[in-house]
């Protein structure tokens, strides 16, 4: 074991975390080794320091107040006709139809709000790709060992709609490949990210290519987005919806 | 763990705790109002990456709202505080990218603040160092923190916030590894920046 490996483990042969082969190794070393005795003494300094010198900060009280309303509301439980049928109104089916339709609106409207804010992201950027590239050969390799997965786009950016670059964003609690594509002045963003977990949208969807996209549109923006296989798109633009569902088309392919 | 032993890749770590289909693979069912214990120390680790009290609320109250946008990709079986964790940290990253102040590493690199404490230095002699960790204030830790990349600030932060090797590995997104020998590079590098500052 050498001085680098030592060191490694000094904070868990401290917490009793090691196994016993690998502390009584350690403990041989350290015996030896003035250099790593010191290093373990001022460590443990570092930890007494940071423990009791640093104050234990709380959340403000408004910061509270709002992030428990935000949870309350989030999991109040949704208006139920509960005597819908005893009365056989009109009034009763209606109000439960508008229940489930909110219910099952709710969680795809909280994705198409993520992927606008990952929108506005490279829209505010000074820098808004990592990679430059007009070439998807270029740019998809790029990804490698910066996302779990291998984005699939079928399109490389053309005349009409060149691709400027990627990055990489982060979509709700993943990671995502953001591709960059211009139309005139326009800026596209394009989420590709894995879709496991998420909620998907059946409602007002055309046909892009061999998939069906949802379509929303938000705060003046036009966003699409499908599922393929294992992978998540969304799109997003100021772009006119004909354009977009053009270029939609071409990076979902036939 | 055992020695050397280093979990194969960044993505298997973190299937395992965030992604795992070994159990039930069921979303939980609402959004658990026990999510709120951990904010306080959600701000306190906010505060200390951003530097300021409004943007250590903006950040927190962006955690919990993608976590709340999320939260049906969260399975039963994982760790509720690690993941928030994991939200807020790659929502820090989305903000600094935006504010583009400096870059931010997230391949798992070395960061170059956190690697010039080379093992090979020579100690200091007569225990002089201990004594100056013995002295600092809460002020010479905050002023060395904030002259540390995000990174290895983070590390620090998580890790005195009592997460195991596994937990770093997964809100980090890297091998447990790495994480210990980024975090054993990041904590000399703060020493170094405590004696800086004792000088």
């Amino acid at each position: 074991m050498d001085c680098t490996q030592v060191r490694e483990h000094l904070k868990d042969h401290r917490r009793g975390a090691l196994p016993t082969e690998l502390a009584e190794a350690l403990e041989a070393h350290l015996a030896g080794c003035d250099a790593c005795r010191h290093e373990d003494a001022a460590d443990r300094e570092l930890s007494l320091a940071l423990e009791a010198r640093l104050p234990k900060r709380q959340a403000p009280g408004h910061l509270r107040r709002s992030i428990e309303e935000q949870v309350r509301e989030s999991t109040r439980p949704p208006a139920r006709a509960t005597r819908a049928f005893t009365a056989a109104t009109v009034a009763a089916v209606v109000a439960i139809a508008a229940a489930v339709l909110l219910l099952a609106r709710r969680e795809p409207d909280a994705m198409v709000a993520e992927a606008l804010n990952d929108h506005l992201r490279v829209l505010y950027s000074t820098h808004p790709v990592d990679v430059e590239g007009a070439d998807v050969h270029r740019v998809k390799p790029w990804f490698e060992g910066k996302v779990d997965f291998a984005p699939v786009v079928a399109f490389g950016g053309d005349d009409d709609y060149p691709l400027k670059g990627g990055a990489v964003a982060y979509f709700i609690d993943r990671k995502a490949a953001a591709y960059v594509y211009e139309r005139r002045l326009h800026v596209v963003t394009l989420l590709v990210y894995r879709a496991d977990g998420l909620p998907w949208s059946t409602a007002a969807t055309v046909a892009l290519g061999h998939v069906r996209a949802a379509v929303r549109t938000t705060r003046g923006f036009n966003v699409l987005y499908w599922r393929d296989g294992d992978l998540g798109y969304a799109m997003v633009s100021d772009l006119n919806l004909q354009e977009l569902e053009t270029l939609g088309a071409k990076i979902a392919g036939g | 763990m055992p020695t050397g032993t280093v979990v194969p890749n960044a993505d298997a770590v973190e299937t395992r705790l965030w992604y795992s289909e070994r159990v039930s693979g069921r979303s939980a069912p609402s959004f658990p109002r026990s999510a709120v214990d951990h904010l306080d120390a959600l701000y306190r680790v906010a505060r200390r990456l951003t530097g300021s009290d409004e943007e250590a609320e903006d950040l927190v109250q962006e955690t919990y709202t993608r976590a709340l946008a999320g939260w049906s990709s969260f399975k039963a079986d994982t760790n509720l505080r690690a993941w928030l964790f994991r939200i807020l940290r790659n929502a820090h990253i989305d903000s600094y990218r935006r504010a583009q102040v400096s870059p931010v590493r997230e391949d798992g690199g070395h960061d170059a603040d956190a690697t010039d404490a080379s093992v090979g230095r020579e100690p200091l002699r007569g225990d002089a160092e201990l004594e100056r960790l013995r002295s600092v204030v809460a002020a010479d830790i905050d002023a060395a923190l904030a002259s540390l990349s995000v990174d290895a600030r983070t590390l620090i932060l998580l890790d005195l916030e009592g997460f195991s090797g596994e937990e770093l590995a997964g809100i980090l997104g890297c091998a447990v590894g790495a994480v210990k020998s980024r975090l054993s590079r990041a904590r000399e590098t703060l020493r170094e920046r405590l004696r800086d500052y004792r000088d």
